[in-house]
């Protein structure tokens, strides 16, 4: 059986137009790719 | 594919030919990358949209510069009516790649039509206030917010699915799976969607789901069923309908219910427009009627101005006949002094002229209408003719007195006193005249006046001999 209260938490409000430009700067752009690059870099600054 | 290092173009070896750099791992992520990219854009060819969405935000986890990932996102994101997270996604993607990149005609698109942008954003706007409906428990408002959402955009996956869960509250199963079908078919792999979808249709056939796929078979022998828009139509099979005396009696209720529908609900329908045009015509009437009324007053009023004018008129003429009066009374002046001046010795003409001047003046109301002129002329005739006007009167009179002719000589003799009041014959003969046609009483009057105008003569002795006889025989 669904339980509305618990169902209606799992909707949350959508992003208004407004509100666009923070949501895009405030997004982690981090990947696996700078990860990795800066890992390497990490290592290659241990050996020296 | 590019090395992180130097940008050098990679080749199939694990380093770059550039400048040497271990890339093993980098292409490693690079392809598992493009991997979820190939998974997201298999899912979304099959409008598996949610699938599309988690593999896409895979691929940018491992290489967020996958461009195509990223737009492919935007426009998954677009479908599912989640603008503003699609265009923030296009924004990114054209910040890393501003050239030759069709995020741009996807961001123009939406931009270029400020009307459609406003539309959308009232749509998030009108979900998040229904959003809020459904957190303070006004549910009744919630689903009208939610259709009109989904009237403005509706490929708004998440408005169906909350419309959906308010219709299962409610218990209003075939709306909800309505709406729910509605989103499977935009998005046919939501978790979320199928299962809201799998409790309604356990609601709506619970039979059916607990016996499994072999009572549906059976059932499947008995309906007919088929999809009519966004409905599902459930036909059975094989049902013969009665014919004859059941056709007859559907055909006889058929005609009672008619009838029971003119009389019920037509009838007071043309009551009703011929009770309207009844009072329509009565205003026409009533206002002809109120103008009619308007127009007789204002005749009323204008027969009583012209009455007062024509009384005014009148009295006008009154006047004027006043007038006309006293020109008469110069006329018959006038014909006396001409009379005169043409043979003054024609007294009896003369006498006969100022006689109807007299006699006019008398109806007239003495002279009090006469000029200066008018009476000034009078008077200098008089005293021109006064001395022959007297002995003409008193000759007259005294021969009608003498011949017994009282009525004729009571006349005459006042004109001669009337002239001149030194005449104490005019006068004495006058009483007598009186006394013997029989009027004492002004015989006494004028032996009275004849006793004390002219004291000691012979006239005044008899005087007082006829007022002893006259006071005796009384």
């Amino acid at each position: 059986m669904i339980d509305f209260e618990e169902e209606l938490k799992k909707f949350h409000p959508s992003l208004e137009v407004e509100d666009a430009e923070e949501a895009i700067y405030n997004q982690d752009l981090t990947d696996m790719a700078d990860l990795l690059i800066k890992m390497l870099d990490k290592t290659k600054t241990e050996e020296e | 594919m590019i090395c992180y290092k130097c940008g050098c173009r990679l080749s199939e070896h694990d380093f770059c030919t550039g400048c040497g750099a271990d890339v093993g791992l980098y292409k490693r992520i690079m392809f598992m990358s493009n991997r979820f990219y190939n998974d997201g854009l298999e899912k979304a060819t099959v409008r598996d949209l949610s699938g599309a969405i988690v593999s896409l935000r895979q691929s940018l986890k491992f290489n967020k510069n996958n461009i195509e990932a990223r737009n492919l996102l935007g426009l998954v994101y677009f479908e599912m009516g989640e603008v503003v997270s699609a265009l923030g996604e296009w924004v990114i993607s054209k910040n890393l790649r501003p050239q030759k990149n069709i995020a741009d005609d996807y961001i123009g698109m939406i931009q270029s039509n400020q009307a459609r942008l406003d539309t959308i954003n009232q749509t998030i706007k009108k979900y998040n206030q229904a959003l809020l409906y459904c957190y303070q428990d006004s549910l009744d408002l919630a689903v009208i917010q939610l259709k009109k959402v989904l009237s403005y955009n509706p490929k708004y996956v998440c408005a169906h699915q909350l419309l959906a869960l308010l219709y299962i509250m409610s218990e209003e199963w075939e709306k909800a799976h309505r709406e729910l079908e509605k989103c499977r078919q935009i998005d046919t792999n939501n978790t979320t969607t199928l299962r809201y979808l799998k409790e309604v249709e356990h609601m709506l056939m619970p039979e059916e789901a607990a016996k499994g796929a072999s009572p549906k078979k059976a059932v499947k022998e008995n309906v007919v069923r088929y999809q009519s828009g966004n409905e599902t139509i459930i036909q059975p099979v094989n049902m013969k309908e009665s014919r004859g005396v059941s056709t007859l009696l559907n055909l006889g209720i058929g005609v009672l219910i008619g009838v029971a529908l003119a009389c019920f609900l037509i009838l007071p329908g043309q009551i009703q427009n011929a009770k309207a045009d009844i009072n329509s015509q009565l205003r026409v009437v009533s206002e002809q009627s109120d103008a009619k009324t308007a127009t007789i007053d204002e005749q009323e009023q204008t027969i009583q101005k012209l009455t007062d004018e024509k009384e005014q008129l009148s009295e006008e003429l009154s006047k004027y006949q006043g007038t006309d009066g006293t020109l008469k009374a110069t006329d018959g002046l006038m014909m006396a002094v001409s009379a005169y001046l043409e043979n003054p010795e024609d007294i009896e003409t003369i006498a006969a002229y100022l006689e109807a001047l007299d006699e006019e003046e008398e109806g007239e109301e003495g002279s009090q209408n006469k000029t200066e002129a008018f009476t000034a002329l009078y008077e200098d005739l008089v005293e021109d003719l006064r001395e022959k006007l007297v002995t003409y009167y008193y000759n007259a009179g005294y021969a009608s007195y003498r011949a017994d002719d009282f009525e004729g000589a009571i006349p005459n003799l006042t004109r001669a006193y009337q002239y001149d009041q030194t005449n104490g014959d005019a006068l004495y003969n006058l009483a007598n005249s009186y006394r013997r046609s029989g009027d004492n009483d002004k015989a006494k009057e004028l032996y009275a006046e004849v006793i004390d105008q002219f004291p000691g003569t012979e006239k005044a002795n008899r005087s007082e001999t006829y007022l002893a006889e006259i006071n005796n025989a009384e």
